[in-house]
């Protein structure tokens, strides 16, 4: 069943497709273990080099639309110093959104390295008469 | 608990709604907690953004108004491309020699009017749209916003003049919508903003040239043209926008319509008042505090009824479609749906 066009803003459930560089991320955190809220937020960070700083408020944002969509789930909930932890983890459907989305980067990425070759192999054009 | 643990606690009773904070309050002041060193005492001023930020989120999800968050921001674009253009052209009107009848014996020196200040806040976030888009434009567009609420009572105060009431609540209008500009947007859309300015001018100075005597009547003549003019652009291109990506399934432009409606209907009150004081008064559409304010919140409410409407159906269409993409024993995704 096809999404009605009325619903159809570039949302797939919730989700912007493609996905935004902090969704992907998340997601990219969880694809290899679950995780509790701070340590997404710190292995986003690692993930980009520190260049993406989730801050609680957008995380949490962003894993409940992860969790309505269905990519997200709740793996368990433990209590450490006093303090609800809860671990969330990549669903199915979560981890062929990323596999797609990985793709359709890798594609991209395939056909600038080709066009950048090229250009390489054409030579950098350069100012004749050098500057006056 | 901790004085730190409890100012987050509080934070989060503030912004959060109850059912959500029930149930993620003490998940969130942990998370909080965790990235806090040792020795802080108090929630940093970015801290209460985000908790201030992540409660609107909740908010809007808990009335069904996430995943709009596209034609937000393409609202966000044009209020602020209208916003400035808007406050090129009442700088130009205020600082132009034409227009000084505006102002009579009230004038002093090159000090026109307070309004000047307003709009120079404007064209100041424009300018920093160009050269630092994301939170400092919207920093920028904050302050802009505050000025133009605050030079209400500072004028009365100081016994200046300022631009009138019905001008600056369409500004404080726009501004509230330009909040939402998105934060890496390409070049030319940062410097869209700048450009409806600088285009503005000689509009402006076209109006102050030909204006002659009407222009005594403060903003008056000028500001019930202009305004009007500017809503009626601005519905224009937003359906144009709209109807192009509308062809390629995309529906962001509905949304920035619907987000826009309240901020064009402030830009025709001038008009609205008019024909509301000639079916209240009889005689000439001589608009008045009285008709002027009441067509603000014809205005205000007939764009909330439209936005509270849309977002219903969307709810519920939302709701049949997910319940029909369900697994009706165990309640999980189809593999069609999942595909998607």
């Amino acid at each position: 069943m096809h999404l009605p066009l009325y619903l159809r803003i570039r949302y797939i459930d919730g989700v912007e497709t493609p996905v935004r560089e902090p969704t992907f991320l998340i997601l990219t955190a969880l694809a290899a273990e679950p995780l509790h809220g701070y340590g997404l937020i710190t292995e986003v960070a690692r993930l980009s080099d520190g260049r993406v700083s989730l801050r609680p408020g957008t995380l949490y944002g962003a894993l409940d639309r992860l969790l309505d969509a269905g990519l997200v789930t709740i793996e368990r909930e433990e209590v450490v110093d006093s303090r609800l932890r809860r671990y969330y983890r990549l669903t199915e459907h979560g981890g062929d959104l990323l596999a797609n989305e990985t793709e359709r980067m890798r594609r991209n990425v395939e056909a600038a390295t080709v066009r950048l070759n090229t250009r390489a192999r054409r030579g950098t054009p350069r100012l004749s008469g050098g500057i006056a | 608990m901790s004085d730190l643990e409890r100012r987050y606690l509080r934070l989060v009773r503030i912004f959060y709604p109850a059912g959500y904070r029930n149930a993620r309050g003490t998940e969130i002041v942990g998370t909080y907690l965790a990235l806090s060193s040792p020795d802080r005492g108090w929630p940093s001023v970015a801290d209460v953004t985000d908790v201030a930020g992540g409660g609107l989120r909740q908010r809007l999800r808990a009335i069904g108004a996430t995943g709009i968050g596209p034609g937000v921001r393409l609202a966000a674009t044009l209020a602020l491309l209208t916003a400035t253009a808007l406050a090129g052209g009442w700088a130009m009107l205020e600082l132009n020699a034409w227009t000084t009848a505006w102002f009579g014996f009230e004038q002093h020196g090159t000090s026109v009017s307070l309004g000047l200040g307003v709009w120079a806040a404007w064209l100041l976030a424009a300018v920093v749209h160009v050269v630092a888009p994301g939170r400092w434009t919207r920093l920028a567009i904050g302050l802009a916003l505050v000025l133009t609420v605050a030079v209400v009572p500072l004028a009365a105060v100081v016994d200046r003049s300022r631009p009138p009431l019905f001008v600056l609540l369409a500004q404080v209008c726009l501004g509230f919508v330009a909040l939402g500009v998105p934060g890496q947007p390409p070049v030319w859309l940062r410097l869209l903003p700048v450009a409806g300015a600088a285009a503005a001018l000689p509009v402006a100075a076209t109006f102050a040239r030909n204006g002659g005597d009407v222009l005594l009547g403060y903003y008056g003549w000028p500001a019930g043209q202009v305004l009007p003019g500017a809503g009626m652009a601005l519905f224009l291109v937003t359906l144009l926008v709209g109807v192009g990506l509308a062809a390629r399934n995309d529906l962001r432009g509905a949304w920035a319509l619907l987000v826009l409606l309240c901020p064009i209907g402030m830009l025709w009150l001038h008009p609205l008042a008019e024909e509301l004081a000639v079916s209240m008064y009889g005689g000439g559409p001589n608009a008045d505090w009285t008709t002027l304010a009441t067509a603000a919140i014809i205005a205000a409410v007939a764009a909330a009824i439209v936005m509270s409407a849309a977002l219903m159906v969307r709810r519920r269409l939302a709701f049949t479609h997910a319940a029909v993409e369900r697994c009706t024993a165990c309640g999980s995704l189809t593999s069609d749906s999942a595909k998607r």
